[in-house]
């Protein structure tokens, strides 16, 4: 599913190592961390960074499911508190935003009313600033699952 | 009403258009058969993530894609009991006509209203965005299709009642 026309840096097609030796409760004690760092930022409103430290080293690598939820539930928070879209967009990279794109997939498939019209006003969003090729990394990708 | 449609439509368009890159691929199993990999599901490799677009509980749909065909479900708001009788009877009268409408799936898939299924062979057939410009107009319709008929549901026994009940007088 390489879409190497449209604008993608290609970092997510490069051979990577399929499991990091990592062991699931070293990867959870550096999403807790993250989750605080997040907070932090949430509080003095700096939503963009928050953004960009919850979108930062993504547990895609491990096959320990609660560490995806637990990196989830981080990235639902900071997601859940973009008021104005297109300013924090604007500063993400084509990396960050391919991980949003799956964030917010994940998020669409929750089913809870306020989750879904976040990520759709997202979505559409995110689609008209890096195109389609974001959605096909997003959807191509079964081993970096989030 | 309108303004929290257009985003979920919006979306699932993006989706449509992204994922609706189709070639043709014949089976890797069995020499000289050319089959939808969506449904038959023969070699992981040639499948997409499936992913599923809520607009909320009821309303959903569920795009899975692969290599050379694509397959989209929809699930329709279904507030009440008529209208979850008045889906499945339209939806089920929209189905048994699927060979009409060529893309769409003659059952739907499990926990879904209605299927359609786009293989290569429809987007060498017809055009992609006419084809994307379908299923979102499809989805439309379905809703405003759907309060109409209840709408007319309800007329009707109102007249049938009085009319019945006039003789009492």
């Amino acid at each position: 599913m390489a879409d190497d026309a449209d604008g993608g840096d290609g970092e997510q097609l490069a051979p990577e190592a399929d499991e990091t030796n990592e062991a699931p409760a070293l990867i959870m004690a550096k999403i807790e961390q993250r989750g605080k760092d997040v907070d932090a930022l949430l509080r003095k409103q700096q939503v963009a960074d928050a953004l960009k430290t919850a979108l930062a080293d993504p547990p895609t690598n491990t096959r320990d499911e609660n560490c995806k939820d637990a990196n989830y539930a981080v990235m639902l928070k900071a997601i859940m508190s973009v008021k104005e879209v297109d300013p924090v967009l604007s500063q993400l990279s084509s990396k960050e935003a391919d991980i949003l794109m799956k964030y917010l997939y994940k998020g669409l498939a929750s089913g809870e009313k306020a989750i879904c019209d976040q990520c759709l006003r997202l979505h559409e969003k995110l689609t008209e600033k890096v195109g389609v090729g974001s959605i096909i990394r997003a959807l191509g990708d079964s081993k970096h699952t989030v | 009403m309108a303004n929290t449609l257009r985003p979920y439509l919006t979306c699932i368009r993006n989706t449509l258009n992204a994922t609706l890159c189709l070639q043709n691929f014949p089976c890797q199993e069995v020499e000289r058969h050319n089959k939808p990999e969506v449904e038959f599901k023969t070699s992981p490799e040639l499948l997409l993530q499936p992913v599923l677009i809520c607009r909320n509980e009821g309303e959903k749909c569920l795009i899975e894609g692969s290599i050379n065909s694509l397959r989209i479900s929809i699930k329709v708001k279904q507030a009440d009991e008529l209208e979850n009788i008045l889906a499945k009877k339209f939806l089920r009268f929209v189905a048994q006509r699927a060979e009409s409408f060529q893309v769409l799936r003659r059952k739907p898939v499990e926990g879904y209203d209605i299927s359609f299924l786009i293989t290569n062979t429809h987007t060498e057939e017809m055009q992609k965005h006419k084809l994307v410009d379908f299923i979102v107009r499809f989805m439309e319709d379905i809703d405003k299709e759907i309060s109409e008929l209840k709408l007319s549901v309800n007329t009707r026994g109102r007249l049938v009642a009085t009319e019945y009940l006039r003789q009492f007088l």
